[in-house]
């Protein structure tokens, strides 16, 4: 994560997200997959083919790309269909869209009922026998059970979550960086599924986007670095208020 | 002396004088911001690279000085709410932290009786100038002890001359021991875990005997916590260094 300042002054925290090795691996029609839209699934970054079993490399074999570590899919209207293997680049996304980004959160293991749910425990003193960190009191009487879904100690963490409405400040295409408004779900270098906002209120936020995707073969030629119009770029003089 | 056969003595040269050539003795010196260091962990070399070139960006187009704890230095920054949107502070570093982009640098100064500490970012484009006005190295690398020490050795003048330091000479190390203001202390620099040589401690043997009984002699021994960065400084020193020049 790294510190960004605006041109009035203000700063941000912003994290790197890098595009590495991604492919288009197959296209799933609607009538397929059983869904409302058509699915395209990509994969992330490479990695040795000697631990899979035959079957599992097909689908990249079909793509003809090396096996890939992660493979998640996007649902895709059908003016957007891409060919498999083509590579998807970190240009996909523009400075100013806004992005939703899912990724498994650190793992925390076994933990109690604070921890997990921030419960406030009793009181260290006082009389209290052995009770400190536990949850007190879980049902009714009347209710004679214990609803399902109770707030109880259990494994933390590792699961998805995803963060939804980060802006995208700047697009670095020479390494392939997405630099992402605040935190994101996962440890430093964990692999994270980047998608357009869904929220109502980035709905027309889209200027312009590149449709499909951004083509590195195309005939735009983009600078090393993209910026946001309010980003203060390094090369500009100090900040002043007039 | 017995001349030799009456001839004329030999010619002897005049002795060679000693050419002390500024200019190598400045390139010998080779000064590394601390925060260009990265830090031990499983980060991505690629982000600290990243980094170091926004902050070579940002020092092409603003100078920032080399400086250590110890120095005084001031600092004008652009601020909406005052005056003349400019507002200028004057006091001695007393820690230096953070990497990268978010390093940081707090100065201390007692203006009327008040003790005022401000940390500011290098690398905040608020910043319109840091000037160095008094060189001057002490023996610690972390001065926060200046704040149970009395008020004296953290008043500086705001309207301070810049006092004025050769190219090629050393940063003077200060072996200034202070003398503290009564117990208790914000935090306990008796201790050897701050291992403070700068103060002048007025405290009985007893207690100093006392703080020794936190010494922990096995830390300097302990392989895990060693982090060799001759090499990394080598090489970022002449990344940066080339980075400069263009």
């Amino acid at each position: 994560m790294m510190p960004i300042w605006t041109k009035s002054g203000k700063k941000h925290a912003v994290t790197l997200l890098k595009v590495q090795d991604c492919h288009v691996l197959r296209y799933i029609s609607k009538e397929e997959s059983g869904g409302k839209t058509s699915k395209l699934l990509v994969g992330g970054k490479n990695a040795s083919p000697f631990y899979k079993s035959e079957s599992a490399m097909e689908i990249f074999k079909e793509a003809g790309v090396p096996r890939k570590q992660k493979v998640t899919s996007f649902n895709v209207t059908d003016d957007a269909i891409i060919k498999p293997g083509t590579p998807l680049y970190a240009a996909h996304f523009r400075p100013g869209q806004f992005v939703d980004v899912t990724a498994k959160t650190i793992g925390k293991g076994f933990q109690g009922v604070m921890k997990r749910w921030g419960f406030k425990g009793q009181p260290a003193s006082h009389g209290q026998t052995k009770t400190h960190r536990r949850p007190g009191a879980i049902s009714t009487n009347k209710a004679a059970k214990v609803y399902r879904g109770k707030k109880m100690p259990g494994k933390m963490g590792n699961i998805y979550r995803t963060s939804f409405g980060l802006k995208v400040w700047r697009i670095n295409t020479k390494h392939d960086i997405i630099y992402v408004n605040g935190s994101v779900p996962g440890h430093t270098n964990c692999l994270v599924k980047v998608k357009d906002s869904k929220l109502p209120t980035y709905k027309d936020c889209n200027k312009n986007p590149p449709f499909p995707t951004f083509f590195a073969d195309g005939d735009e030629k983009l600078p090393e670095d993209l910026y946001d119009e309010e980003i203060f770029q390094f090369t500009d003089p100090s900040v002043t208020y007039a | 002396r017995i001349s030799s056969d009456g001839n004329p003595a030999k010619f002897q040269p005049p002795p060679k004088p000693v050419i002390i050539d500024k200019q190598k003795q400045r390139e010998e010196k080779r000064f590394l911001s601390p925060e260009f260091i990265p830090p031990r962990g499983r980060t991505d070399p690629l982000k600290f690279f990243i980094e170091r070139k926004d902050m070579i960006q940002r020092r092409k187009v603003f100078n920032i000085p080399e400086f250590y704890v110890g120095h005084v230095l001031a600092v004008t920054t652009a601020d909406p709410y005052a005056n003349e949107k400019v507002s200028r502070f004057v006091g001695i570093c007393i820690q230096r932290g953070g990497k990268g982009l978010g390093a940081t640098f707090v100065l201390r100064n007692v203006i009327e009786d008040q003790g005022i500490e401000i940390c500011y970012e290098l690398y905040n484009p608020r910043i319109q100038a840091i000037e160095v006005l008094k060189l001057e190295k002490r023996l610690d690398d972390n001065l926060m002890y200046l704040r149970d020490a009395l008020p004296e050795y953290s008043t500086f003048d705001v309207n301070m001359k810049p006092v004025s330091h050769l190219d090629h000479e050393e940063v003077p190390v200060n072996k200034l021991q202070v003398r503290m203001k009564p117990k208790p202390w914000s935090k306990r620099w008796e201790r050897p875990k701050y291992n403070i040589k700068g103060i002048k401690f007025e405290l009985p043997e007893k207690k100093m005997k006392e703080a020794q009984k936190w010494s922990q002699p096995w830390l300097e021994f302990d392989m895990l916590r060693e982090y060799d960065t001759s090499k990394i400084e080598d090489k970022i020193w002449k990344e940066v260094s080339e980075g400069l020049k263009k």
